[in-house]
């Protein structure tokens, strides 16, 4: 490798101000916007306790089953209800205001009053079906004079489960991850900028500057490969801004296995510098149009491993598996996606395997098209 | 002989782009190729440097055949492309010592031609400057830098003064002789017969793809018939006139077009004097009148049937 072409080459491209906006400060830029389109989704999602009033007569004041349903119901971290114990006309006025969602008036049976059908209704529904049901059994069985009548009603309030929940993960459920996850791809095969201007700079049918490098007394792979590590440096680098960014300013979350996760960014990185080159040696097309190719495959990509809408991942992976395996920007997503969800690499190996392999045919594919000295025309 | 090229042939497809072209190029000369745009001085050049493919033909230099792979010889060949080849991010003192650096490895003596190479050019108040801060001329002036600083032996250079201010491409010409009187041999294209007359010791004459005449600029003139073009401004001249002109000895052809008399005479002394004598004798009044030797254009003419800037 020559040291010289290395060193120029570094501070040639860390001056390149436009390619350092796109492959550093634009990811950079997308994942704050990210973080605040994204900042209430979690809370968002948390279950929150239904309001529910309870009219506090007489009635209710005799049926302590109830109470103390209601009450287990309504403490603790998970509860299911904010109880209020109020009057009639206050539970309706609460209700009128939308402060509850319903109210139960305890008479000969307990009556649900609700103003609309919705899903906090109908779970207070549930709870009081379920409670008359269970009351119901435990009277009939009452009736029939059971041996030991407390073993009932003591089984009556500890319901047991028997299904058993077996963690595939330790990791906790965080629907805005791949979101981040899909940025760092798309960042990745933005590094494919740098790949195109290595491919546009050494062959001279393509710049004047590589015309003038060709006739040098430089070996062209040589010289190839010394600017490359240049690229593969500053843009592996940008991806480290960018994860430590991700990782302690907006608190990111990928998971306990630290050095794979950086070793993910690094092929990433090759990629899609890889991409990049690949795409400028092959297309035999202006420079525009090869950034377009580049900008478009990549968005593609992107949206299909879930960056604007994050079902199409699963759609894609269920109905088009193929398109999932083809395509580098939903394998690296995934890969840190079960970096962070999964105990074991099966499904991280699978992907970055795949993603090896494509980054050698881009490698490859450049190498054949790039290795000629000669050219046809100029 | 610095380089040595025989019966070149490149084809674009149909388009035969050099037609069995040969020639050779002597120590310490300047030897330039003439020729209209799309002649095929540039592919010539390319085929030489080893950077385009040909179908046949064979090309040494130094007494090595030329390779892309035959770096001895290219450490001693400098090039100064058509197209301004430098990086826009790196300064006007980067950039050549990055490209001298392709060629001399040594830092301390890299550093002594890289200064040598700025003065040369006249950049070394600009030496901190980035290329897009450049005029054209400057730019042109840095290509230049950027080709020659680690003093190859044989400097291409491929029309280096297109689109240049007469100020620069003067600093240029003089840089080209100043190069050659230090011992560098020089191949130098151009479609601008007045540089390659004022600058070149030895010179081809191209035409689609062909070599159509070489030699010195003096060779090259006595090829044609003419040896003297007169040009006279008269208000009126009559077919007869003319008739009687171009049928006195020593006249090639006369024209008249414009209010302008071209009369194009053969080698020889008393040209003038006789269209004096006859303008007398005619009593046709004249305003102008002057007389050119033949230029390299009049030679392209001649052979070709067409003007070099066609």
């Amino acid at each position: 490798m020559s040291t010289h072409v290395f060193v120029n080459r570094l501070k040639c491209l860390l001056r390149d101000k436009e390619t350092i906006f796109w492959t550093m400060l634009f990811p950079l830029l997308l994942a704050i916007f990210f973080n605040v389109a994204f900042a209430n989704i979690n809370s968002g999602e948390a279950f929150q306790a239904i309001g529910l009033a309870v009219v506090n007569n007489s009635s209710f004041q005799n049926d302590q089953a109830l109470q103390t349903a209601l009450t287990e119901a309504s403490t603790g971290k998970q509860k299911l209800f904010e109880l209020t114990l109020t009057s009639q006309d206050k539970a309706e006025q609460l209700l009128t205001e939308q402060k509850i969602s319903g109210y139960l008036l305890i008479d000969k049976e307990p009556v649900l009053v609700v103003r609309k059908a919705g899903i906090r209704e109908s779970i207070i529904k549930s709870f009081l079906d379920s409670y008359l049901q269970t009351m119901a059994s435990v009277n009939t069985i009452l009736q029939s004079k059971p041996k030991n009548p407390a073993l009932l009603l003591n089984s009556v309030g500890q319901p047991q489960n028997y299904v058993t929940e077996v963690p595939g993960t330790t990791a906790e459920p965080n629907s805005i991850l791949l979101f981040f996850y899909t940025l760092i791809a798309m960042a990745c095969f933005y590094g494919g900028f740098w790949g195109m201007r290595e491919v546009t700079d050494i062959q001279a049918n393509l710049s004047p500057l590589a015309a003038r490098i060709n006739i040098s007394p430089q070996h062209k792979l040589k010289t190839f490969l010394s600017s490359l590590s240049a690229s593969l440096l500053i843009h592996f680098t940008e991806m480290l801004i960018l994860l430590l960014f991700l990782r302690y300013v907006l608190q990111i979350e990928f998971g306990a296995k630290t050095g794979y996760v950086i070793l993910t960014t690094a092929l990433g990185s090759l990629a899609g510098i890889s991409y990049g080159a690949f795409i400028s040696a092959l297309v035999k097309k202006s420079e525009n149009v090869k950034v377009a190719i580049l900008i478009g495959s990549t968005m593609f990509g992107s949206f299909f491993a879930g960056m604007m809408v994050q079902n199409i991942k699963y759609i894609v992976s269920q109905k088009f598996p193929l398109l999932a395996y083809i395509n580098p920007v939903n394998l690296l997503t995934d890969a840190f996606y079960s970096l962070y969800y999964y105990d074991t690499l099966s499904r991280y190996v699978l992907n970055i395997s795949l993603l090896g392999i494509m980054t050698i045919v881009f490698c490859l594919g450049t190498y054949v098209i790039i290795r000629g000295r000669k050219y046809a025309s100029l | 002989m610095i380089v040595s090229v025989k019966n070149l042939v490149k084809r674009y497809d149909d388009i035969l782009a050099l037609d069995h072209l040969s020639l050779t190029v002597n120590d310490g000369e300047i030897f330039g190729l003439l020729g209209p745009n799309g002649s095929g001085k540039t592919t010539a050049i390319n085929c030489i440097l080893s950077l385009l493919k040909y179908d046949k033909g064979e090309i040494e230099i130094f007494g090595q055949s030329m390779r892309p792979e035959a770096y001895d010889v290219k450490r001693n060949i400098g090039v100064v492309m058509q197209n301004v080849a430098v990086y826009n991010e790196l300064t006007v003192q980067e950039n050549i010592d990055y490209f001298c650096g392709l060629y001399v490895p040594d830092k301390r003596l890299r550093k002594e031609l890289v200064t040598e190479a700025i003065d040369f050019v006249g950049l070394h108040e600009f030496s901190s400057y980035y290329p897009k801060k450049l005029s054209g001329g400057l730019l042109r002036r840095l290509n230049i830098a950027c080709g020659i600083a680690h003093k190859p032996k044989l400097i291409i250079l491929d029309e280096p003064t297109v689109a240049v201010d007469p100020q620069s491409r003067n600093k240029i010409l003089e840089g080209i002789l100043e190069l050659n009187k230090k011992g560098a041999t020089i191949i130098y294209t151009s479609h601008y017969m007045e540089e390659v007359e004022q600058i070149c010791s030895r010179i081809m004459i191209i035409d689609k793809g062909r070599a159509i005449a070489t030699g010195t600029k003096e060779e090259l003139k006595a090829m044609i018939t003419m040896g003297e073009k007169i040009t006279v401004e008269s208000q009126r001249i009559t077919e007869t006139q003319l008739n009687q002109l171009r049928r006195l000895p020593s006249i090639v052809s006369a024209d008249y077009k414009n209010k302008l008399l071209i009369i194009k005479s053969s080698k020889g002394s008393n040209n003038l004097e006789t269209v004096l004598e006859f303008f007398k004798t005619e009593n046709i009044q004249f305003g102008k009148i002057y007389s050119e030797l033949p230029t390299l254009n009049d030679v392209f003419l001649e052979i070709t049937g067409k003007q070099l800037r066609d």
